[in-house]
Order: C-alpha cells, then sequence, then structure tokens
C-alpha cells in the first residue's frame, strides 16, 4: 500500500493541511469528505473548523487552546479507520435550467469549440448528473466535475467581468452554478432561477459534498416558475449505477 | 433603538463584529473587523462584550449624528475625527450628545476606524455574525440619510474618559517587515523565487479591499505550476498567481483557490496588514512556527493586561 499519503503539513500556526492524491477523483475525493466527517464527530477541545475540498483537507485550530501535535494525531487516528467512515446518502438535484444565447452568451463558442450543434450540447450537458466535489470559493459554490469530455473547452481568453447569478456552465471537466453575479471565465449555456446561495438561511445551501447536481433543460417559463421554488425542493435520492 | 442619522456614509463604511466561524466548509469567509485588536479595545473603552458590533469605516468622508446622547469610542487608524468644531478623542470614550456630528475629515495613519457604540450596532444577525460581507450579499454599506440602530447594553455603564495608555496603541508602522510562515506551496517556487521575495519590498497596488491586495513588485520565480488542485486558502495566505505578485488575503477573501501559497502571515500580523493602504510598501521576514506562536500568546498576553488595567 502507498503510504506517500496523506502528506500532513501545517499552514500558518493554527492549522493543518491534510493531502491525499494529487489527483481529481471522486476515489480520493472520497477520502477528504471521510476524513472531514471523521473529524467533524470527533470531540476536540479547540479544533475551529474542518474544510474538505477536492483532495485535502484544512483543519483549523486555536493554538492557545491545543497544540498542534494533537491535532496532528487526532488526523492521524481517524485517518488511519477512514474506510470504516460512513458518510450520509449522496442525493440529486435536478434542477430546472433554461438553456438559451440570451441566458447562455458562451452557447455558440461551445457548440463552435466542440463541433456540436446548440442543440447538441444542451442536449449532452443537461443529461448528465454531476457530483459536487466540494463547496467553497465565494456564497457556496459548489465545485461540479464530470462533465463529459465531448464538451471539454477550456476557459474564456479573458473572463467576463459580469455573470448573473444562477448561471450554469463549464470549463474544462469542471462546471458550476454561480450562486451570486459574479466575473467569471466559465462558459456560460444557460441560467436557473432556483436560488443555490441564501444567507438567511442556515445552512446557506441544502447542497452537501458529495451530492449530484443535474440541471435538465426546461423552457424560459417553466425555468422562472422554478424559481419561486426553494432549492430543497428538486432534491431526490440518488441511485448510483 | 433609534441612535444615529448617516449624514456622510464617506468612501465605504460597513457593520463588523469579530465574524463568522465554522462557516469556511459552506464557502462563506470568516468576515469581521479586519483590524480585530482596534475593534476589541473599542469595545473594551466602552464595557462592551468582545463581539458587540461596530463600525468600520475606512479613509475619510465618513459623517454621523448623533439622535440622542450617547457613548462611543473610535480607535483603528487616525482619520482625524472631529466632534462638530473640535478634534474627537480617540482610544477614549467619550459622550456625543444629541445633534452633535461626528466626520472622518482625512486619514493621517492607517486605513480603518472603529466606531463603536454601547451595546452595539444592531442589524439582523445572518449565519452567525453582524458582520456585513458585501459579495455574499449579507449586510449592505452604509448609504446617506440612513438610520443606524443599537441594542440595549447588558453591561454596566461605561466611563466617559477612559482611556488606552499610549504603549498599548498600535502605531501602523510598516517598516518592520511582515512576519510569514512559508508554505503550504512554496515548494512550487525556486529557490531563487524565494529569495526574491523575501528580500524584496513590495508595493500595495490600488487593487486593496476588504477581501485582500495584490502587490507590485519584483516577480517571484515560479519552478511548477502556480495552478493547484483547488484548496482552501486560510485568512493571511499570501498567493502567486502566474505574474509572480504576491496577492495577500484577508477576511473577506474566497475560502478557496487554485494558486500557490508561498506563505501565510503570522496570526500577529493580520490586524496590521488590514490598515496597509495602496501606495504603501512592505517586506516579508519568514519566521518559524515557534516564535508565531510566541507572539500570539505575546499579543493576547498583552491584551488580558490591557482589561485588567480598564477595569
Amino acid at each position: 500500500m502507498d503510504d506517500t499519503y496523506p502528506i500532513i503539513r501545517p499552514v500558518g500556526e493554527d492549522s493543518i493541511l491534510v493531502e491525499y492524491e494529487e489527483e481529481v477523483s471522486l476515489e480520493v475525493n472520497r477520502k477528504a469528505r471521510q476524513l472531514a466527517f471523521g473529524l467533524e464527530q470527533a470531540s476536540c477541545p479547540g479544533l475551529e473548523e474542518v474544510i474538505p475540498t477536492y483532495r485535502s483537507v484544512v483543519v483549523y485550530f486555536d493554538p492557545l487552546r491545543v497544540d498542534s501535535e494533537v491535532v496532528r494525531g487526532l488526523i492521524e487516528e481517524v485517518n488511519a479507520h477512514l474506510v470504516e467512515i460512513e458518510l450520509p446518502s449522496p442525493r440529486l438535484f435536478r434542477i430546472p435550467t433554461v438553456y438559451n444565447r440570451t441566458h447562455g452568451p458562451d452557447l455558440d463558442r461551445v457548440a463552435e469549440y466542440t463541433g456540436l450543434t446548440p442543440d447538441e450540447v444542451i442536449q449532452l450537458f443537461s443529461v448528465h448528473a454531476y457530483p459536487v466535489y466540494c463547496l467553497g470559493f465565494i456564497c457556496s459554490l459548489a465545485y461540479l466535475g464530470g462533465v463529459p469530455e465531448a464538451l471539454h473547452v477550456s476557459r474564456l481568453p479573458t473572463p467576463r467581468p459580469f455573470v448573473p447569478g444562477g448561471s450554469v456552465g463549464f470549463a474544462g471537466p469542471q462546471a458550476n452554478i454561480l450562486p451570486v453575479d459574479s466575473p467569471s471565465g466559465f462558459n456560460y449555456i444557460g441560467r436557473t432561477f432556483v436560488a443555490v446561495y441564501d444567507p438567511r438561511e442556515f445552512p446557506p445551501t441544502p447542497i452537501r459534498p458529495g451530492d449530484y447536481i443535474q440541471c435538465p433543460a426546461v423552457s424560459e417559463g417553466e425555468a422562472r416558475m422554478a424559481g419561486e421554488k426553494h432549492l430543497g425542493e428538486f432534491v431526490e435520492g440518488f441511485q448510483s449505477t | 433603538m433609534k441612535a444615529f442619522r448617516v449624514l456622510n456614509p464617506g468612501i465605504q463604511t460597513t457593520i463588523q463584529d469579530l465574524g463568522r466561524s465554522d462557516m469556511m466548509k459552506y464557502g462563506i469567509p470568516i468576515s469581521g473587523a479586519t483590524d480585530r485588536r482596534s475593534f476589541l479595545i473599542a469595545n473594551l473603552l466602552l464595557r462592551n462584550r468582545d463581539n458587540v458590533a461596530a463600525l468600520e469605516t475606512t479613509l475619510q468622508g465618513f459623517k454621523l449624528q448623533a439622535l440622542r446622547t450617547i457613548t462611543i469610542s473610535i480607535t483603528g487608524a487616525d482619520l482625524d475625527p472631529w466632534l462638530n468644531d473640535q478634534p474627537a478623542h480617540q482610544w477614549t470614550a467619550f459622550t456625543m450628545k444629541e445633534d452633535e456630528v461626528l466626520h472622518f475629515r482625512k486619514r493621517r495613519r492607517g486605513l480603518r476606524a472603529y466606531v463603536a457604540v454601547q451595546g452595539g450596532f444592531d442589524v439582523p444577525v445572518m449565519l452567525g455574525s453582524r458582520s456585513t460581507y458585501l459579495r455574499g450579499r449579507i449586510g449592505t454599506l452604509l448609504r446617506e440619510g440612513e438610520t443606524l440602530n443599537i441594542c440595549p447594553s447588558d453591561s454596566e455603564a461605561s466611563e466617559e474618559g477612559l482611556t488606552i495608555p499610549q504603549e498599548y496603541r498600535p502605531n501602523f508602522d510598516w517598516t518592520d517587515p511582515i512576519r510569514v510562515l512559508m508554505g503550504p506551496q512554496d515548494d512550487c517556487f525556486t529557490p531563487w523565487g524565494i529569495e526574491t521575495f523575501l528580500n524584496s519590498t513590495y508595493r500595495i497596488s490600488p487593487q486593496c479591499d476588504r477581501q485582500g491586495f495584490r502587490t507590485e513588485g519584483p516577480t517571484i520565480e515560479i519552478a511548477k505550476g502556480p495552478d493547484i488542485i483547488t484548496d482552501p486558502i486560510p485568512p493571511g495566505s499570501i498567493q502567486v498567481p502566474g505574474d509572480g505578485k504576491p496577492i495577500i488575503l484577508l477576511r473577506d477573501a474566497q475560502v478557496t483557490g487554485g494558486y500557490a501559497k508561498i506563505a501565510v502571515v503570522a496570526r500577529v500580523e493580520m490586524d496590521r496588514l488590514g490598515q496597509v493602504m495602496p501606495g504603501d510598501t512592505i517586506r516579508f521576514q519568514r519566521v518559524d512556527r515557534q516564535t508565531a506562536l510566541n507572539l500570539l500568546r505575546e499579543e493576547a498576553h498583552h491584551l488580558d493586561e490591557l482589561k485588567a488595567l480598564l477595569r
């Protein structure tokens, strides 16, 4: 067994970074989520925040309350029993999305780049469910992966200074739904009016790392009607195949 | 309870407390007062609890009128505050009478000043804090004509004239280098790149806000990357994008990102960094973990000492 990973190293004086294999894959991401989940269950005074991302976990602690060696020991202990950690069942969010040139300024660019027609682009993108690797950036952005290779298009050479919240797009294998108006270099092909982020609620998004998101194509009218509803109404249990 | 009217919101004035905890995993930064120590002292002067919300105002122009007689304190940057036609006290609790006007006329030292009031400013608590986080649509910039409410105070009456001794006031001096801990991705840079980082002077660029700032100066040579698989960005991270110029991230910064982080600033330097402004120059100095920890202990001790002194 490869014992190079995880690499555990201090960051500043109040956090520890735990890194699994240097790749974007569900298998490696699962380890990060399992470790984070295990650490959240552990009770350790002075432990403050645990943040899983693609292949790594950062653990924040109060260095005046707990020694970093104690935190490191806890990480090693949880890691040693990683396979036994049961994660919450993944769920599928099916978020109605309107795809057209008005809401998807990059639809033609993607079509040109991939050699597909705009309708084929929409069909191919909207039929798949994409796994949530992690939450982050700003406003609970869900980092989605697994975009089919036929749709791999690089980022815009110059990011757009303004993309409306709810825009649905991708770049390379990654996809996202912008939680709020924001600059972005992704290729946006559609938009949902369902709020994926609401700071008046806790948690500010019901989406969890490990869930799946699909953006089925609907008409503009249906998409706007769906926007009246809460994201929680579009969740289903996920049957993995 | 109505307490103030905003006559001029200034360049940027927001309500802040100590910020959010345990929200980064939901993609929400910690936010809160950029210069935490000055914020804490402002509350200390009024015998408020630590986490009571205050105003953070930037640079100049902020003007507000009292709608009742009220005890306040001003700490942080010296933005030349005046109370009607007299210079106002700083680092000292004082009374503002009904209709009196407080005006921050011109920046003299530092960038962000704090105005605390007994009981604290009353805005809705969102995700566990009253701190404004503009990008996340939590709170807003103060607006002209707006009325500011305060919470009823649950602490004992504050003492007008309570003041912070000179030696406990920060001097906002950047001649001393900013102490940093190397990593977590310093291996993305060449030894020469690390040398450049530690031996150069960097000027704060005009792109400078509560999220952080870019710098201008010698290019840091990159060995690999600098793009990494997106990982968490601790506040105080110094990331280096492809142009080789360090970006320093503060408390409103995005919580994850894909640029290599050459270093993270020592915790005790965060407050000072919250007071730099475009055009200021800074240098970096490497310290080890134990040194950083000792500095942190020293600072905590310093604050305890001050608390005892004011009791």
